[in-house]
């Protein structure tokens, strides 16, 4: 009981607030059924050794991390996963943003037809996508392949090749991903108020020094919101067509952390490794989230 | 507050009532029915209507099984992992194909029951059905390392090479296709000259089968006495006729699977080398003269083809589970049954009375010249080289890793393979 008091004291629980706890109480056990335990529960599984199945676990210690920080293929798909990281960045973060700027403030008709029209590949599902893909840039006999033999140009072998296939499925992952970036920094360019923009021109100001000085501060707060969430889209998104089109081939080299953990999980059943990476990239992120906070956040403009 | 509290507790007694309710359905099923769940790797162009067929057609003259049949992609690699993943939570379906490779990792981690006991506990009148309708040496494939019967074979297969006829004469070559590996190789150099088509694509699923195929008819052997032996000179031989078809000729392709076969079919590549289960598949996609000869051989050696394909175990825990697991089987396994299984897929029957049975294949195999190139190899059949323990799974995935860096070029044949061996026997200890 006494405890019982001490956490009210603690949470400075009254009649006006009390109603206030209760209302929370079922998103924390959402929160805590579906993210905290799962948390926990990866935390000690990565110090176990265990195949899924078989009714035992083996306590190894820091085994399982020694096993995964010593292992040259951990640092080939951390390289991965930072790759993809970049591409996705220009592909859904830099480029839209260029986009959004160009389709408000200098074209000056159908802009509706391509709002939409960059908007569509959202819709369709990423694993309907990568087969698609996969067809079409068949190396072989796809119809890219054929259109470019037509001027006799050749297609890499893009699935079996390094560093292809990473470009490959970056694209593929961009169609699902590059559409929604777009509308979200089309709608925080349009907001940009008409007259500092009008003024601008007025006084000739080029192009670019007008995006670089005035919409790329003037949308910062939607921008960095962008730049993050397309941080950890390009870590999780990209796992479909991985899966679909390469499973992770050739080679490990389309791999990235989350691909990787979930290999080492349900394709050889190694929980422990892939509980280990699972914490390895966790911490890494937490890391970049502290980096962020830190020295970027502050220098974000918000308007209200 | 009082009517708020009414609200709720009728809210509570609905739901409870629509429990119980659904409890009750699930446990009796439609009309006393047992409802048994049968695992298959069928995709639709690999036999996956004929499953679907069969087990309609069972279901209907059953009055006291329902069969329900439930497509695994990723082949018997992703079958064996969504069951592992179903066995952890507790429930496993009744009937599973499993795959030659994964016959000591299903019998070492997985519970099963013998299809004969089961037999002798509650089917007197079949106790002889496996005895008399198979042959001893088929029924051996799906025997463990310790001898125990695991299952029936059911899905049997070989690898054949499928050539483009046409494609063959425009290069001036036997349009009756190459005898031996070595002629592959030139036959791909001829086809890439002439036509500059690709030559040939092997096959390459999440499995070694086809590499077994191609390096032990060369001699080697890629398990002895429970340890990995492909890095034989032999083994380096064979993979090395593949990786400069690959890599230096760049008459052979190395790309996945399904875009392999799509390349064949319409007309990219001369020949395909694949299963024979593939047979139905090209046979009716084809634009082409195509046709399947008999898997090559090594200048002077016998062939040695890993059987490919499946068995069916029964994985049920219940008794009525078990009985009802038997009563579809022994339907699968008739002469008609059999005899549809192979129209759908391709797979040679495992029976031994069904190709020339009236009722079965005999008319089928007039028709059918494809399939007499996989038939007349048999006693070229080996079993599929399956690496015993607990680390079967990540043996067979180093094996792949492998395949990709040796076709990719990026590790010479010798240093891959005699280090993929250190590793694996590492691993198996």
């Amino acid at each position: 009981m006494s405890t019982l008091i001490l956490v009210r004291e603690k949470l400075h629980i009254n009649k006006e607030n009390a109603l206030g706890y209760i209302l929370l109480i079922p998103s924390i056990v959402i929160f805590a059924v579906f993210t905290f335990w799962p948390l926990f529960y990866t935390v000690y599984l990565s110090f176990f050794d265990w195949n899924m199945i078989s009714p035992s676990k083996e306590f190894v210690g820091l085994r399982n991390y020694f096993d995964v920080l010593t292992d040259p293929r951990t640092y080939q798909i951390l390289g991965n996963t930072f790759l993809y990281i970049v591409l996705l960045l220009v592909i859904n973060c830099v480029v839209p943003y260029i986009f959004a700027f160009v389709i408000d403030v200098v074209l000056t008709r159908l802009k509706g037809f391509y709002k939409s029209a960059m908007f569509l590949p959202a819709f369709i599902s990423l694993v309907v996508g990568s087969i698609l893909f996969t067809w079409i840039l068949n190396p072989v006999s796809g119809p890219l392949a054929i259109i470019f033999g037509w001027v006799g140009l050749e297609i890499p072998n893009w699935t079996k090749t390094e560093g292809w296939i990473i470009v490959v499925l970056s694209i593929i992952t961009s169609w699902k991903v590059f559409g929604y970036n777009f509308i979200l920094l089309y709608a925080s360019i349009n907001g940009i108020s008409r007259e500092i923009i009008e003024n601008a021109r007025m006084d000739n100001i080029p192009l670019w020094r007008i995006f670089l000085q005035i919409i790329l501060p003037m949308s910062s707060a939607t921008g960095i919101y962008v730049f993050i969430i397309t941080i950890v889209q390009s870590l999780q998104y990209v796992f479909t067509p991985v899966k679909v089109v390469s499973q992770g081939g050739p080679d490990y080299a389309s791999s990235n952390l989350i691909y990787h953990a979930y290999h080492e999980a349900f394709v050889v059943f190694r929980t422990g490794h892939s509980a280990t990476i699972s914490i390895i990239t966790m911490a890494l992120f937490l890391l970049l989230l502290f980096l962020e906070f830190k020295f970027v956040e502050r220098r974000i403009y918000y308007e209200n | 507050m009082k009517r708020y509290l009414q609200a709720l507790s009728i809210l509570a007694l609905i739901i409870f009532l629509a429990a119980c309710n659904s409890e009750g359905s699930a446990s009796t099923g439609n009309g006393e029915k047992t409802v048994i769940e049968y695992w298959h790797v069928n995709a639709e162009t690999q036999g996956g209507k004929t499953v679907t067929q069969l087990v309609e057609d069972f279901n209907q003259q059953s009055d006291t099984v329902e069969v329900v049949a439930k497509y695994n992609p990723d082949m018997y690699k992703g079958l064996m992992q969504n069951l592992q993943a179903e066995a952890a939570a507790g429930n496993s379906p009744a009937v599973v194909q499993v795959g030659w490779s994964f016959l000591n990792y299903f019998s070492d981690n997985f519970h099963y029951v013998s299809p004969q006991t089961v037999i002798d506990e509650h089917f007197p009148d079949d106790k002889t059905f496996l005895q008399d309708k198979f042959l001893p040496n088929v029924m051996d494939l799906a025997k463990n390392g310790d001898g125990e019967q695991v299952g029936i074979p059911y899905s049997l297969s070989s690898p054949v090479l499928y050539i483009n006829r046409d494609l063959l004469r425009e290069a001036g070559l036997d349009e009756n296709g190459p005898k031996t590996w070595e002629e592959v190789k030139e036959f791909s150099e001829v086809i890439k000259e002439k036509t500059g088509k690709y030559g040939f694509y092997m096959q390459e699923p999440a499995d070694n089968w086809a590499t077994q195929a191609l390096l032990e008819s060369n001699g080697a052997r890629f398990i002895t006495d429970g340890k990995a032996t492909f890095a034989s000179d032999e083994g380096i031989e064979a993979y090395q006729l593949l990786r400069d078809m690959v890599v230096e000729d760049e008459t052979a392709l190395h790309i996945g699977w399904d875009q392999g076969i799509q390349s064949f079919i319409d007309g990219s590549v001369a020949m395909a080398y694949t299963t024979i289960a593939q047979r139905s598949n090209i046979q009716s996609n084809a634009q082409f003269d195509a046709a399947a000869v008999r898997s090559p051989g090594w200048e002077g050696k016998d062939v040695r083809l890993p059987a490919g394909g499946a068995m069916l175990s029964i994985t049920a825990e219940e008794e009525d589970q078990q009985k009802a697991a038997w009563e579809f089987m022994r339907y699968l396994y008739s002469v008609e049954s059999m005899a549809e299984w192979t129209k759908g897929t391709g797979y040679v029957p495992p029976r031994n009375d069904v190709a020339e049975a009236e009722n079965g294949l005999k008319t089928f195999l007039e028709e059918n010249e494809m399939m007499s190139a996989a038939i007349e190899q048999m006693d070229g059949v080996v079993p599929w080289a399956s690496f015993p323990g607990d680390s079967g799974l990540e043996a067979e995935q180093l094996l792949l890793d492998l395949r990709d860096q040796i076709l990719g070029g990026s590790i010479s044949v010798e240093e891959g393979l005699k280090s993929t061996e250190e590793e694996i026997n590492e691993l198996l200890q």
